[in-house]
């Protein structure tokens, strides 16, 4: 093994900075084999100069490198050497761009970059070279849960890309809620007339391609393995169960009808004529396109839609979500009316009319042309008199009170996703003596974290993330359509495509161990060192992403392809036995203590700084590039997440002569912004139980601090460093100075 | 007969007001494509002396408030500015549409009772087609004496400065109160309003018979 | 520039923005050869402008960051910038992409160290303020552009400043005699994510975008609150830098509406209504937003956001479409229209209006040399005549962020079922 340093002395580094000094504290106290300089280390001269020792012979080969440079987010192109372990000691950003000019700060800075390279040597020495854990497999089947129109999608699409799928459908037929559809609406300009729902072209182009397995009257009994290796038993209604092996999970288990049964006061299920747009669907396909007739035999001739029926409602028992399609759907379904006699009155009240994009417009603007009549109305009761109705609403443009006839009503009530098991509900709701039904699993998962993906709210099983909607915190199972949220049949289409493009995706990459996104293409992954694990079963517990069993020991047991490489076992780890080969205890631990501590009288505390790599670390780059200037007693540690801090480092830390120590993190809450979910929640609760080692070190408690920091905290994140600097001034510097 | 094609409307649409409007108002069949956007109602510049404005009549014909719409004043209000029909996302013909639904108001007997617009717009169609030109004369003296004949006077007395003024710019003629000037084929005239009238009737005629 | 090795197994995905980088990094994560081309200087399209995403309120830069990184990261990927596609010929599976390449006058030697710009001293507007700020002549387009070069404007060109900045660089990474030239490469599939264009406020006469100073648009808005926006993050209103704390949010300003844009944009509801929290971060109960609106369309889980703001004591909703704007003697938008729910008239004067303008797409897909299906207001229809070219995001419909992910997503695999197809998998 030999360490490679190389130290870049452009951009104003040699300028600004001792760099022989600088040299000699890598090669003396770093103990790396050698440093070179370069006066421009990214130019292909440099990068040559590297990779020409990369590639050397014998004694001279380097295996690791020290890049003594600009922070890891600049050249990063420049300085990818692939697996080779590497550090980047971060000069420009870190140091000289965030520090003035003027020999009064000279000592100062230089005392930094002097610590810096300490550190990266020190890190590099503890890091070894990642690659993928041998575990892997690779299967390119994909099993979609679910046989409606998105399913059928899904299996359809995954056949078009050269993959296997099987459709798992609990019912004796495919074709889902789209199956039991009159027509749809128009996916095509000029989007003015209901359409076919091609549900039996797409049944029947299903049952002919020989890349689709389908099993009906079926449920997934369990899953278990990882991408790339799942292990499913398909169990069926009508005859024996089935094992079978998948890459990645499509879920298309769709949306059940809220039950208008909820809602007397449209006098559902009181009178026959209160149908929901479901049943109406049923009316009109036995129809045909005749005259869609009651219950009673009677010809429709004034039908009255009521949009928003228990949904967008706080009231108890209703639901709060806009369900989406139920304003086109309405307006298809008065078309059916329409475009069969003309002389039928149509009505659709609504509060907020949402018909958007350049089809949902045109479609409203077609049935207004059809004659179907919109009124903004609020409706409080339908009342059933004999055979007809009266539906009693607030006119909100006329400002009145009124009523209307009717012989038909149809309410537009919600879609409630399928689900499965809300793994995140509280367990004790018994306690409160409501007797819930209990929740069939979907996927029935073999995990630790629970048998079916997380959800977000109202139960739809969506990512938290605005960027990244195919994110289910189960890698290589992947929800779509109306199970992730409420949407129509053409979104849920869509829907499919990019859940298949993701299972894919996942199919591929776990046949070669590399991770999943934010850490695309890591090949890092967890291991523990058994003799000194206590079973103890934090890491199992806090993985966000279900990566993690236990074995009928209580050991843990990683699995590689469902991890996502964010090191938060690593930080909950107790007595620190896990660790990443390029990412562990050792690797910040050492980087920690390498850092030269002046005594008590110097004046010069040091602060530790734990960043978040992807929201507070760029903060301070960007806060740097407009040469905010921050102290000079800051060393700053880019962290994975802050869930990886494990509290050793905060102990070693202070107990090796540290002033603070300042950590930031992305938002945590409801409206987390921590891409590894929880990690940035954890490390709070954490570091709220580090007062006690504070205490028993006799520390104030002000020494550590914990922020939620923002990418765009630019002007806060340097501000919050002089915070603490600002403490140290105060309650005075730390006694455990050697 | 205006009571009589009233009566034979309301039986007709049964309160399908907006349907009434659509088959027999000019420009009606747009009716049904406003969205209660209310940029109409807000673009008119007489809108704040309206009882409705367009969009809210445009409701109230969706919630077959017919009498209400068709003996109110609003549709008289029009100046036929444009503001509405520039600005109206939907594209809507609004300002044909009121006077289209004033215009039906009046034939069907609904209209508002002493509506100045509706009593200057009469005065002025009596006045021009008894000679095929408009006597201008006549018809600011019967627009002045339409309340009395003090209140006549007094307004009379107010706009002598205007009246003078016409006068010397050959505007307007004293002698006009003798009968006055008129298109040639007079008689040409009156049959051709003759055949006009008889051509609407029978539109009008066929609508309400139809079942 | 280097030499771009393309195949028909090749996917090349037009436009940088989110739905383009979506696209291609999901494509290129699977392992399929990608080329992403972009027409402005750096990645990340219109959601590098915006301040916060609704309904999390959080920060667009840190997806891009993420993103970013992902692309660093890939070696399947390869971006080039200030490229735009001039003529496409072939069909699916078996395309040639002609594409013409604007030069940026910095090479890939730039660190990003800033001494260029120091030499320069001549302003510009700020494309990336929408013209609210300046900038020099030699600048980083944004704090997180990526590629992190510098970039001269072309209107420097043959100045002594151009020359300055040239003198100033250390690493030869300023070449003033670059030229425009342009280049062929093969594609299996092309995925179009050109996303769009904020529809021309100038044409809605009444509500005076082209007159008065204090009414602007809806994505000029987010620049106001970026700290490192014109104003440095501070509500100041354009006439007279005045504290805006009586905002107005004029919906549908273009959409919805014949004479401009027919269709709905969908996103505008959800921007005001996150828009009216900004005003409510900054002055809390002092501020005061207004939303005049037809229908709200706060769709699906949206709802609650909606609702959430409808319970903030600071925001009001009048449901009108607002008739027309004027100005009073101060500078303040005056706001004439009716609200319908009720028949109430009003002319309400405001601090500050903010139009929310729709979306129209920022290509003509007509005018290409290919012909695809493009719909009546101008998006591309998915069909298969179109072969192996693609729409993602906006492209294809107006919708949020969210949803044009997701689409990108749907549209990435589309381009792999081309190529893999092509490779005979």
């Amino acid at each position: 093994m030999k360490i490679g340093g190389y130290l870049c002395t452009g951009c104003g580094i040699g300028d600004r900075l001792d760099t022989k000094s600088l040299e000699t504290v890598a090669v003396r106290e770093g103990r790396i084999g050698f440093c070179k300089t370069h006066d421009f280390l990214c130019s292909q001269a440099g990068v040559d100069m590297i990779n020409a020792d990369l590639a050397a012979e014998g004694d001279d080969k380097v295996t690791k490198l020290v890049i003594m440079a600009c922070s890891r987010r600049a050249k990063t192109e420049a300085f990818n050497f692939g697996a080779v372990p590497t550090a980047r000691v971060n000069l420009r950003e870190g140091v000289i761009w965030i520090r003035p000019e003027g020999s009064e700060h000279e000592e100062t800075t230089q005392e930094m970059a002097a610590d810096y390279i300490r550190m990266g040597c020190a890190e590099v020495k503890a890091m070894h070279q990642a690659d993928a854990s041998g575990e892997q497999g690779k299967n390119n089947h994909i099993m979609i849960v679910g046989g409606g129109v998105t399913g059928m999608t899904a299996a359809l699409e995954a056949s078009k890309a050269g993959y296997y799928a099987s459709i798992i459908e609990k019912s004796d037929r495919l074709g889902g809620v789209m199956g039991q559809l009159h027509k749809r609406h128009p996916l095509r300009s000029p989007y003015q007339h209901p359409q076919d729902t091609g549900v039996a072209a797409m049944i029947a182009a299903v049952e002919a391609d020989d890349k689709i397995t389908v099993y009906l009257n079926s449920k997934v009994a369990s899953t278990s393995g990882a991408p790339g290796r799942f292990n499913v038993t398909i169990a069926s209604s009508v005859g024996a169960g089935t094992q079978a092996e998948f890459g990645a999970i499509v879920q298309a288990t769709g949306f059940t009808p809220y039950d208008a049964n909820n809602l007397p006061e449209f006098s559902y299920g009181k009178s026959a004529n209160v149908v929901t747009q479901l049943e109406l669907e049923a009316m009109a396909q036995a129809a045909g396109d005749g005259a869609i007739k009651r219950a009673d035999g009677k010809e429709v001739k004034n039908v009255v839609f009521v949009q928003c029926a228990g949904q967008r409602s706080e009231k108890e028992g209703h639901l709060s979500w806009c369900s989406g399609h139920c304003c086109s759907t309405s307006v298809k379904q008065a078309m059916y009316f329409k475009d069969s006699n003309p002389e039928i009155e149509t009505t659709i009240l609504f509060d907020d009319l949402r018909t958007p994009g350049a089809g949902g417009e045109n479609f409203y603007r077609s049935a207004q042309d059809k004659m179907v009549t919109f009124r903004k109305g609020k409706v409080s009761t339908v009342e059933a008199a004999g055979s007809d109705l009266k539906v009693n609403f607030k006119d909100l443009i006329l400002n009145e009170d009124t009523h209307m006839e009717a012989d038909l009503v149809v309410l537009a009530t919600g879609m409630m996703p399928n689900a499965g098991v809300n793994i995140d509900a509280p367990k004790d709701d018994a306690a409160n003596g409501e007797v819930k039904v209990p929740v069939e699993s979907i996927l029935n998962l073999q995990y630790r974290q629970g048998p079916d993906v997380p959800q977000l709210v109202n139960g739809f099983a969506d990512s938290h993330f605005i960027c990244f909607p195919y994110e289910t915190r189960r890698t290589g199972i992947y929800t779509a359509g109306p199970v992730r949220r409420p949407m129509d049949g053409g979104q849920a289409q869509t829907d499919a495509m990019g859940a298949v493009m993701k299972a894919i995706q996942a199919i591929e990459n776990s046949a070669i161990g590399r991770a999943a996104h934010p850490r695309s293409g890591d090949l890092s992954f967890p291991s523990f060192r058994k003799e000194g694990c206590t079973q103890c079963k934090r890491c199992t517990v806090e993985c966000p992403f279900g990566a993690i069993n236990e074995d009928e020991k209580g050991y843990p047991q990683y699995n590689e392809a469902r991890c996502r490489r964010c090191g938060t076992c690593m930080g909950a780890c107790p007595v620190q036995v896990i660790s990443f080969k390029n990412y562990s205890i050792e690797t910040v631990g050492a980087q920690l203590k390498a850092v030269e501590v002046p005594d008590e009288y110097s004046e010069k505390p040091r602060i530790l700084v734990l960043a978040c790599e992807n929201d507070a670390y760029p903060a301070l780059d960007m806060a740097a590039m407009k040469r905010n200037e921050s102290s000079a007693f800051i060393r700053v540690i880019p962290v994975r997440c802050l869930g990886s801090t494990n509290t050793i480092w905060i102990k070693d830390a202070l107990g090796s002569g540290y002033d603070g120590v300042v950590m930031m993190g992305c938002k945590k809450g409801v409206d987390y912004q921590c891409h590894f979910v929880k990690g940035s929640e954890m490390a709070h609760v954490r570091m709220a139980k580090i007062g006690d080692t504070l205490s028993t070190m006799n520390l104030e408690s002000e020494r550590v601090a914990v922020h939620e920091v923002a990418i765009t905290d630019i002007d806060r994140a340097p501000k919050l460093l002089d915070e603490m600097v600002e403490v140290i001034n105060r309650v005075g510097m730390s006694p455990f100075k050697f | 007969m205006s009571t009589a094609v009233n009566q034979a409307m309301v039986e007709k649409y049964k309160g399908n007001f907006l349907k009434e409007v659509t088959e027999n108002v000019e420009e009606g069949n747009w009716v049904k494509m406003c969205m209660q956007c209310g940029v109409c109602s807000g673009s008119c510049p007489l809108g704040p002396h309206w009882d409705h404005p367009p969009q809210e009549i445009f409701m109230m014909i969706r919630a077959n408030k017919r009498e209400e719409v068709l003996s109110s004043t609003s549709m008289w209000m029009c100046t036929s500015c444009y503001n509405c029909i520039a600005r109206c996302p939907r594209g809507l013909p609004i300002t044909h549409i009121m006077h289209g639904l004033a215009h039906y108001s009046k034939r069907i007997g609904l209209k508002p009772k002493n509506q100045p617009t509706e009593k200057f717009g009469q005065m002025f169609w009596d006045n021009l087609t008894k000679k095929g030109r408009v006597n201008e004369l006549k018809l600011g003296l019967g627009l002045y004496f339409k309340d009395g004949f003090a209140e006549g006077v007094k307004v009379a007395m107010s706009k002598q400065k205007l009246g003078m003024n016409m006068m010397k710019a050959k505007r307007m003629s004293p002698m006009e109160m003798l009968g006055g000037h008129g298109v040639s084929d007079l008689a040409g005239f009156h049959a051709m309003l003759k055949k006009a009238e008889e051509l609407e009737a029978a539109r009008v005629g066929e609508n309400t018979d139809k079942k | 520039m280097t030499a771009v090795v393309a195949t028909n197994q090749t996917i090349i995905v037009v436009g940088g923005g989110i739905s383009g980088m979506t696209a291609a990094l999901e494509a290129a994560e699977t392992g399929k050869q990608v080329i992403l081309l972009e027409k402005r200087p750096y990645l990340g399209g219109r959601v590098t402008q915006l301040y916060k995403y609704f309904p999390k309120m959080c920060h667009p830069t840190c997806g891009q960051e993420i993103n970013q990184r992902r692309i660093k990261m890939n070696k399947n990927l390869t971006v080039i910038t200030q490229a735009e596609v001039s003529n496409i010929s072939g069909g699916k599976g078996d395309y040639t992409v002609s594409v013409t390449l604007t030069p940026r006058y910095v090479n890939s030697n730039c660190t990003a160290c800033g001494d260029c710009a120091k030499a320069a001293t001549t302003e510009f507007d700020d494309e990336f303020n929408y013209n609210l700020g300046k900038r020099k002549g030699v600048y980083l387009p944004n704090a997180m552009a990526f590629p992190q070069q510098y970039v001269i404007d072309a209107r420097l060109i043959g100045t002594p400043e151009a020359d300055a900045a040239k003198a100033a660089c250390k690493y030869g990474a300023i070449d003033l005699d670059e030229k425009e030239e342009t280049i062929e490469l093969k594609a299996g599939a092309v995925v179009f994510a050109t996303g769009w264009k904020p529809y021309d406020a100038n044409k809605i006469q009444p509500y005076g975008y082209d007159r008065f100073a204090n009414v602007i648009n809806n994505v000029e808005f987010e620049r106001l609150m970026d700290p490192h926006g014109p104003t440095g993050g501070k509500l100041l209103r354009p006439s007279d830098g005045k504290e805006a704390k009586n905002i107005a949010f004029i919906q549908c300003a273009g959409s919805r509406d014949r004479n401009y844009l027919k269709h709905c944009s969908r996103f505008c509801c959800m921007a005001s209504l996150k828009q009216t929290q900004y005003v409510t971060e900054k002055y809390g109960t002092d501020g005061k937003s207004t939303i005049y609106y037809i229908d709200i369309r706060s769709i699906d889980r949206f709802e609650d956001f909606y609702r959430n703001v409808q319970a903030d004591p600071s925001v009001s909703f009048i449901k009108s479409k607002v008739a027309k704007v004027e100005q009073d003697k101060d500078g303040n938008p005056v706001l004439h229209g009716v609200n319908t729910e009720g028949y109430h008239r009003y002319a309400n004067t405001h601090d500050l209006v903010v139009l929310a303008t729709g979306m129209e797409p920022s290509v003509d897909f007509k005018g290409l040399p290919i012909k695809i299906a493009v719909n009546e207001e101008g998006f591309i229809e998915h069909d298969e005549a179109n072969g192996g070219i693609f729409a993602a995001g906006v492209a294809a419909d107006a919708m949020d962020v969210n949803r044009a992910v997701q689409h990108a997503t749907a549209a990435a695999l589309r381009a792999v079922q081309v190529v893999n197809q092509v490779a005979g998998a």
